[in-house]
């Protein structure tokens, strides 16, 4: 046994890659159903501000994501969007962190607009990339002050006068909330919109930033927080709507599981190799 | 069922970067290129289509050639700051640039100093948290006490944490070596929980690209 056990010290950490992979597709490819967690307070947070949102809210979503950390962010903007849908509340779209990003939020805005019976330009708008390399901090107090100068048209050329939504955003006093989710949404927002206009501010986010970003549930400065798919699979069981981050959450829990099991025998195999070797001694 | 090219494209590009993982290969470093150029060819052309163009070239053309708003063409002079950057590579005319850099960097400064104030000035607020489970409207409650103890736990942390930076005092001093080791463990708990998330960050990496190769390219293949 102690033999076995230590030639697990000296595996080759290729066949360690291959039963990560395989692990992870059986969720995918099974759909195991898995236990539900709790609800954190910083998913309730943002559910419970939407829910609240009056009929004639608007609400800002600052989705500056590409394929870079779509393999989170993504989940994170498709609850929300649905959310928002379900309650017929308007929103606008932009983008801040790189040029790719207006597209990306178009592909997964679309579809469940056009499901809800949106309107473009009524009912919402994507409007394009705002280039924030330099500050975002100048971008979000141009905004805050007046959106129509920081950006004149959308993300098709239309001027922002022919869209009708936006003669009801002006500045930052419109909105009845601001959502960021990126890999690590800038605490500008939190510095700006919040502290200095008092509209409130929530993020989605990935989970590696998440630990960066509960100071600022605990104080309030944020109502709310997705961190990563997790986030978003909480958020779809609050909307019992099963999607793409309960089904990335379920992947996960088994990879999480597998690193557990890698560790423990790995350190089993470290331990039987050393009680060989002081045998052998 | 046939892909469109792009499906296609990515699927290889994938199991390309995969291929990296049994050994370095042509694939892998093909793949890793075209992407960082490709990125770098479209970053370019969107920056002009969406940025460049609509807010600085069409309305100097339109104020030019009279079919737009004459004062479009006040825009010609922001050539000249953009200029002023390229002069970083010229030893003698160095300074020159650094009107321009200095001229941001004031406003980032501004901006930031403001920035922190209003973002950290609500937390030292917030750091304020009860400790007595009688104080609350409802009386002593299990659920008061709880958060009690959650607040004495936080307050610990803080103190032993900002007790571990301040490198004012000896750490072997009888009086705080206890609490700087506290604070040591309280930040090693604190990393572990960051290592944590980027472990299930980087898991979620490929959990997505599990999912775009089995559900989007090998699925629809698949014999029904």
């Amino acid at each position: 046994m102690t033999r076995w056990l230590a030639k697990l010290h000296n595996l080759n950490p290729r066949w360690l890659y291959l039963a990560t992979a395989v692990l992870l597709l059986v969720p995918l490819v099974t759909m195991i159903p898995m236990p539900r967690s709790d609800i954190s307070g910083a998913v309730r947070g943002l559910y419970d501000m939407i829910e609240a949102c009056p009929p004639d809210g608007i609400v800002l979503i600052d989705s500056s994501w590409d394929a870079g950390s779509q393999s989170e962010n993504k989940a994170e903007l498709k609850c929300v969007v649905r959310h928002l849908c379900r309650r017929k509340i308007r929103f606008v779209v932009i983008s801040t962190v790189t040029p790719f990003c207006p597209e990306f939020a178009g592909q997964v805005i679309e579809p469940i607009a056009k499901e809800a019976g949106y309107v473009y330009g009524r009912d919402w708008t994507n409007m394009g990339y705002i280039q924030a390399n330099t500050g975002l901090a100048v971008v979000i107090e141009g905004l805050a002050r007046d959106f129509h100068k920081m950006r004149q048209a959308d993300v098709h050329g239309t001027p922002v006068d022919q869209l009708p939504l936006m003669k009801d955003v002006r500045s930052i006093r419109d909105l009845y909330l601001v959502y960021s989710v990126t890999y690590s949404p800038g605490t500008e927002w939190i510095s700006f919109v919040k502290g200095q206009f008092g509209t409130p501010v929530a993020f989605g986010c990935m989970s590696i930033m998440a630990p960066s970003y509960y100071a600022y549930i605990d104080s309030g400065q944020l109502s709310g927080m997705l961190a990563g798919n997790r986030g978003a699979a909480e958020y779809e069981a609050l909307l019992q709507h099963p999607d793409l981050g309960t089904k990335l959450s379920m992947a996960a829990s088994f990879g999480n599981a597998a690193v557990i099991l890698a560790a423990l025998v790995g350190n089993l195999g470290l331990w039987a190799a050393l009680r060989m070797r002081r045998r052998a001694a | 069922m046939t892909h469109p090219l792009s499906i296609w494209a990515g699927a290889i590009v994938t199991l390309a970067v995969f291929s990296y993982l049994a050994r370095d290969n042509p694939f892998y470093r093909l793949v890793q290129q075209a992407a960082l150029g490709a990125s770098v060819g479209i970053g370019l052309v969107i920056a002009w289509q969406q940025i460049l163009a609509p807010m600085w070239w069409t309305p100097i053309r339109t104020a030019l050639d009279g079919t737009g708003d004459a004062r479009g063409a006040w825009w010609l002079l922001a050539l000249v700051p953009g200029a002023l950057w390229y002069f970083q590579f010229s030893k003698k005319y160095f300074w020159l640039s650094t009107l321009v850099s200095g001229l941001f960097v004031g406003v980032a400064a501004g901006l930031a100093f403001k920035g922190q104030i209003l973002l950290i000035m609500p937390q030292i607020g917030a750091s304020l948290k009860p400790l007595n489970p009688f104080a609350g409207p409802e009386g002593f409650t299990w659920t008061a006490l709880a958060q009690c103890l959650s607040n004495l736990v936080f307050l610990v942390g803080m103190f032993t944490t900002l007790l571990y930076f301040f490198f004012s005092i000896k750490t072997d001093n009888r009086w705080f070596a206890t609490p700087i080791r506290v604070g040591r463990i309280m930040i090693m708990i604190s990393l572990g929980a960051m290592f944590g998330s980027t472990v299930m960050t980087r898991m979620s990496y490929l959990i997505e690209r599990l999912q775009f190769l089995y559900e989007i390219w090998l699925k629809p293949l698949l014999p029904s």
